[in-house]
């Protein structure tokens, strides 16, 4: 299997030559799923009236097959993976709604959405990010919005590893921060060329 | 590594934030003189004592107030801009 290029993958750009690692450290590219975001005065107002449940800043709720990320009051981030209905059709809502609605943060354009995973995952996210992100301290419905890998980004625990979320532009970068980093921490195999 | 607490996200690497100076009073250049406008505009101040500043958490974008001894440089405290609000 090829190992799967950057996304967007443009010729001769930044991402041209870049691939995501794979073995005991992995990133998998989620940048093309569904997500959903509002910033803005009246975007949790709007929300909360669509039935969508809204926790506490900095943590994660979960609506009808979608991840609500609370990222600020009014700054709400909404994710799917497998939930592509409900989120299409709240976004619908919202595009045909003419009351205080808050404004499109534009995350589906703007930011990058990779997986971090693998046997020493945990163990490449302590060399990226500063924060202590140990399970007994930073659990499945938390989020830090912090740096990583040097770039500033908001994260928070899959069921694989971690999730993360930052500006587009820095996706190649951010391959090779993760691809150098798990070089640095495990003996067993980190492969960028598609071989594992 | 210095470390800042944010009020919205807790401690963190003073290399997440960004200063943006001390809260200032914001006179009303109608109803100032000439020469208390131009000091407003063009001086600085320089004592010693505490200051209320500005600051922003860079990966949140969160502006927040943060006072601060000018001689010790130590952080007294950091709070959310709501607070100041509702003290004026």
């Amino acid at each position: 299997m090829p190992a799967s290029p950057v996304f967007p993958f443009m010729p001769g750009g930044a991402a041209d030559g870049a691939s995501l690692p794979s073995g005991a450290v992995m990133l998998t590219d989620l940048t093309g799923s569904l997500r959903f975001g509002l910033k803005g005065g009246g975007s949790a107002g709007w929300l909360a009236s669509r039935g969508v449940p809204l926790p506490a800043v900095n943590r994660i709720e979960s609506w009808r097959g979608a991840r609500v990320l609370r990222l600020g009051n009014d700054d709400i981030l909404l994710l799917a993976e497998d939930a592509d209905n409900a989120l299409a059709e709240l976004a619908g809502n919202w595009h045909g709604a003419i009351e205080p609605k808050g404004y499109s943060s534009w995350r589906e354009e703007g930011w990058a959405w990779l997986r971090l995973s693998g046997p020493r995952a945990p163990s490449a996210m302590e060399r990226l990010c500063a924060l202590d992100l140990r399970a007994d301290r930073f659990g499945t419905e938390d989020i830090a919005q912090t740096r990583v890998g040097h770039i500033e980004a908001v994260t928070f625990r899959s069921q694989a590893g971690f999730d993360v979320l930052f500006d587009i532009t820095a996706s190649a970068y951010f391959a090779r921060m993760v691809t150098a980093a798990a070089r640095h921490c495990t003996d067993l195999p980190i492969d960028t060329e598609g071989r594992t | 590594m210095k470390i800042l607490t944010c009020p919205m996200n807790g401690p963190r690497n003073i290399d997440e934030f960004q200063s943006f100076g001390p809260v200032r009073a914001e006179p009303d250049p109608d109803m100032t003189a000439d020469a208390d406008w131009s000091r407003h505009l063009f001086r600085a101040e320089n004592r010693r004592g505490m200051v209320v500043e500005w600051w922003r958490h860079v990966p949140s974008n969160y502006f927040f107030l943060a006072e601060r001894d000018l001689v010790t440089n130590e952080i007294i405290r950091t709070f959310d801009a709501s607070e100041r609000r509702a003290q004026s």
